[in-house]
């Protein structure tokens, strides 16, 4: 069965997505139990470090160094960071921050999110390329 | 299979549908409109933003048990929905220079996003009055 390219796209996909949403799940219950709810800071947690991770993966795959199978980057990329981040948390946070009529919070938990996690994902970027630089200098220099 | 035990077990039921239905809603839609700007992740984020609106104002009124929100809300919606493409696909139209592009999309999403969150508590309320 395995050997049929769709249930290998499903399943790769799928067991990716199941430890996304766990990780997601634990993560944030841990970070409330941990910092409160005086703001959504497991999603805004989670949401940044998922976006650094998907700016160093997605870029560490495209480069010449590693060579990753198409089902893998589907398992990491697709499967799992599509599903450890999540954006209609995010926006749902948001809306309930303007219900309670936190202004300022709003504005710095639904700005910051997009634009902090834009520039983790940058970093991930960043950090990629240097490592290829690296590998590339030591090991073909 | 109710009990609060379980509910891992339902985030992941939630997780792999989630998952699986943005994966082919992108395929499809970035080839029918070919690509130029992130239709399908934009429509994702948008839909899943309506949806979560509505189930996060009707669930606490019908069960108020953890199950259906763990398995609608924390796997299904959250699986569907994605931020670290978000971020990529910006960060792509950006590279690639187009410049009004990337400020639709990368504006774009969190405005309509919100406003689809509103939308779907609005659609909500005649469920929970009647």
């Amino acid at each position: 069965m395995l050997n049929q390219p769709v249930v290998r796209t499903i399943a790769a996909i799928a067991l990716g997505a199941i430890a996304g949403a766990l990780s997601r799940y634990y993560l944030v219950q841990g970070l409330t139990q941990m910092l409160g709810t005086h703001l959504p800071y497991g999603t805004l947690v989670v949401n940044i470090s998922g976006c650094f991770a998907m700016g160093l993966l997605a870029t560490l795959f495209l480069g010449p160094v590693i060579t990753v199978h198409p089902d893998l980057r589907l398992l990491l990329l697709t499967g799992f960071l599509g599903s450890y981040t999540t954006f209609s948390s995010y926006e749902l946070d948001s809306a309930r921050l303007l219900m309670e009529e936190r202004f300022q919070a709003e504005l710095i938990y639904w700005g910051g999110s997009a634009l902090v996690g834009f520039f983790s994902l940058q970093g991930g970027m960043t950090l990629a390329n240097w490592l290829v630089n690296q590998v590339e200098r030591h090991w073909f220099g | 299979m109710l009990s609060p035990d379980f509910l891992p077990l339902w985030i992941a039921l939630g997780a792999i549908p989630g998952a699986i239905s943005r994966y082919y809603l992108t395929v499809i839609l970035t080839e029918w409109t070919g690509g130029e700007f992130p239709l399908g992740t934009f429509l994702i984020n948008l839909s899943g933003a309506v949806l979560i609106g509505f189930w996060a104002t009707l669930l606490p009124a019908f069960s108020p048990g953890t199950i259906l929100n763990g398995f609608i809300i924390v796997g299904f919606l959250g699986a569907y929905t994605t931020f670290s493409t978000y971020a990529l696909d910006t960060s792509n139209l950006l590279k690639q220079g187009s410049y009004r592009r990337a400020l639709l999309y990368g504006l774009g999403s969190p405005v309509v996003g919100f406003l689809g969150v509103e939308g779907g508590m609005a659609l909500a309320q005649p469920f929970l009055q009647g």
